[in-house]
């Protein structure tokens, strides 16, 4: 049976634990370029993890990799959970509210961005000229310093509620009916049937999506690159991702590209660690 | 048993025959017959249609896309071979990707790529096929053209690129705006304080004075606002620091982009918007002014609802600058990739291209109202539109050209430069500071 799992243990060996084991010898090399042959190593050998501390751009890029991880949890799955929850309550339409809030997954996350960005453009964009219609003189500015984290999120969280609310709602129909028939019977309103039935029979499921979305959103990158390509404004709203993808190709810095990699690595594995054992699953 | 063996006994024996059959295959010929021998194999391979791949700046709203669609075309029709192009717009993002391509081994067959130190890695690394090299095989190779002005690299003053168009860079107006504002279109003589009243008068009518995305697009700005505080003859050298003669125009010409907007005078949104977003303005008749290169005028012909409402003109000068004194050059030209070139199926077909897209009429056509490398005096175009008059009228009267200082910035370096450019205007950095934080990053 082992020879079975051979192919793939070598395929995952050459195409992610060396590439992995030689980002890491990579991070510690003086690179100036992709394909380009290290030019020896960094002097001192550490120089890119000391930069990453002094670094101001890699602060704001974790802080807000750290915030989008909350704000997922919060908005994701929560919006997700109560999408869910609603469309197991009612009879009719079940299969038209599941086809329609998962349809945002199967669109690309870059042509998201480019409709979002039409959607916040500044100069004649729709939510402005619907503002400007509602009597609002004021043109606003969505990717200012006040606005950008709103504009950034909001496609993101829209993006990816329908995927954890699929998720729930397969959850919710393993959950037998005559549970809360048994309820009804002895007086239990809906509420109380959500809080004491279906929230901790969906423990395990919400504990998956928790996961999925905790470390899913330390990989966010194609939706804030469409909208907020280099850090606007003002180097704002870097994510670890894409100041990551800045660094590598267009500062051709690759070195450094590669320790933010390690860190992000660090941090998935951290983080994916913390999660696991906080929302950890329970046998029934 | 009997037969596993014999079967293992024949495998092994053609895979020793296959091995000793490729070493002498591969046995080093003489020079000349290797010579020969891959002349033969071009010739012969050569007669095949064969795709080759392409990457230009002649993309998304390029103002010769068209034209250069129509040469592509004509090339294909005349010689079967199928042109696979992957071109895009000339910014840093397009610049690094390009030489993430070569990097990787993805490299283009032919590239339309600048001939400034951007491509000194190219030439370097032996990426790309010198002129010289291509004429021992193709004599006629750019046989049109003034060799010294073809733009030889910096890395050893030998040609690699062969030009279509030089370029300019100008200040377009919408002279429909002005006059509702009582602005006069700027002439030969117009200068910085004049400029400054003039967008103070644009300001007041509501209208924005000046077109531009600082966030991803300042470079030309950049360009005119330190030529204004240095001469023709130095512009286009790279400071050693702030501190010197050259580092001190720069701070300057940054400082006076500081002003223009604490004053207001660009749109609200500079420091977010994108160029495209920020150029739409002086196509609705919302803004007055734009400084961008020759390759802009398409672009207005285009968007512009009337094609007379628009000019281009001279920047307004400071200092020592006169107006007439222009930003301008040749900096990019056709690239046969050394992967291209030691391909005998592909060789002849991107000499072909380079040839067709560089012809005297092909030229004439891109580059209506710019300076050239044709030996061949370029003949004016037939039924130009009052923007490309006024563009040969500005050239036509120009006193000096000075190649743009930008080119000689490496790539990191100058995306450093110009990301820091809105926190200079932003009062979050110093210029001073953002100049040597660039200078020291080295390519």
């Amino acid at each position: 049976m082992v020879i079975f799992l051979v192919p793939a243990f070598l395929f995952m060996g050459l195409f992610l634990y060396y590439p992995f084991v030689m980002n890491v010898y990579n991070s510690f090399c003086s690179i100036d370029g992709l394909g380009t042959a290290a030019a020896g190593m960094n002097q001192p050998w550490y120089e890119n993890y000391k930069k990453l501390f002094q670094d101001p751009m890699m602060a704001t890029a974790v802080k807000n990799t750290l915030l989008l991880m909350v704000l997922t949890i919060i908005f994701q799955v929560g919006v997700a959970l109560l999408l869910a929850l609603m469309v197991d309550h009612i009879r009719a339409g079940t299969q038209f509210f599941r086809t329609v809030y998962f349809f945002p997954i199967v669109i690309s996350a870059t042509a998201l961005g480019l409709l979002f960005n039409l959607i916040f453009l500044y100069d004649g964009g729709m939510v402005n000229q619907l503002l400007q219609m509602l009597g609002s003189t004021e043109v606003i500015d969505w990717k200012d310093e006040t606005h950008f984290l709103f504009t950034m999120t909001l496609p993101v969280m829209w993006q990816y509620v329908g995927f954890y609310f699929v998720i729930l709602v397969t959850g919710l129909n393993n959950i037998s009916e005559e549970l809360y028939e048994a309820a009804e019977i002895d007086g239990a309103g809906k509420l109380q049937q959500v809080r004491y039935i279906t929230l901790p029979l969906l423990h395990n499921v919400l504990c998956t999506c928790l996961i999925l979305a905790i470390t899913g959103a330390l990989k966010v990158f194609d939706l804030p690159w469409v909208m907020m390509g280099e850090g606007i404004p003002m180097n704002l709203s870097w994510l670890t991702g894409t100041y990551m993808y800045h660094q590598t190709f267009t500062m051709g810095d690759v070195d450094y590209g590669s320790a933010i990699a390690i860190v992000i690595v660090v941090l998935g594995v951290v983080i994916a660690q913390a999660a696991n054992k906080i929302f950890k699953e329970k046998d029934y | 048993m009997k037969i596993k063996k014999a079967a293992a006994l024949v495998l092994a024996v053609s895979l020793c025959g296959t091995m000793f059959g490729c070493q002498n295959s591969s046995q080093p010929a003489a020079s000349s017959q290797a010579a020969s021998a891959q002349s033969a194999q071009v010739s012969s391979a050569a007669a095949q249609p064969v795709e080759i791949t392409v990457v230009t700046s002649y993309g998304g709203d390029d103002g010769n896309r068209g034209n250069y669609e129509a040469a592509v075309k004509d090339y294909e029709k005349a010689t079967g071979n199928t042109v696979k192009d992957a071109s895009g717009t000339s910014n840093e993002e397009w610049k690094a990707k390009i030489m993430a391509d070569f990097e990787t081994g993805a490299e283009p067959d032919v590239l339309f790529y600048f001939n400034g130190v951007d491509s000194n890695k190219l030439v370097q690394g032996g990426k790309v096929v010198g002129v010289d090299e291509i004429r021992q095989t193709y004599p006629e190779y750019a046989g049109n053209m003034k060799d010294e002005l073809l733009g030889a690299s910096p890395v050893d003053g030998k040609n690699y690129s062969v030009p279509v168009n030089g370029y300019w860079e100008g200040l377009y107006v919408n002279k429909k705006v002005l006059s509702d504002c009582g602005v006069s279109v700027p002439d030969s003589n117009y200068t910085w304080d004049q400029f400054l009243k003039d967008c103070e008068a644009i300001k007041a009518k509501g209208y924005t004075p000046i077109a531009c995305s600082l966030q991803e697009v300042p470079h030309y700005w950049f360009e005119y606002t330190i030529f204004n505080h240095d001469t023709i003859a130095t512009h286009a050298k790279v400071p050693a620091s702030s501190t010197d003669e050259r580092g001190k125009a720069w701070v300057d010409g940054m400082n006076d982009m500081k002003t223009l907007y604490e004053k207001g005078y660009f749109p609200k949104n500079t420091l977010t918007a994108t160029d495209a977003e920020t150029f739409q303005l002086m196509a609705d008749d919302k803004a007055a002014f734009a400084i961008d290169g020759s390759w802009k005028i398409g672009w207005f012909q285009q968007n512009a609802k009337d094609i007379k409402d628009f000019a281009v003109t001279y920047v307004p000068a400071e200092n020592e600058r006169k107006a007439t004194d222009l930003i301008g050059g040749i900096s990019m030209g056709y690239y046969i990739t050394k992967k291209a070139w030691s391909d005998p199926a592909k060789q002849k077909a991107c000499v072909q291209f380079v040839e067709a897209m560089t012809a005297d009429d092909v030229v004439a056509k891109f580059g209506a109202t710019n300076v050239t490398a044709l030996k061949k005096p370029m003949p004016t175009p037939d039924g130009a539109d009052a923007l490309v008059q006024s563009a040969l009228q500005m050239v036509n009267g120009k006193t000096g050209l000075a190649p743009a200082a930008q080119d000689n910035l490496n790539q990191a370096a100058r995306t450093a430069l110009f990301a820091g450019i809105k926190d200079i205007v932003a009062g979050k950095q110093d210029a001073g500071k953002v100049i040597d934080q660039s200078l020291a990053i080295k390519g």
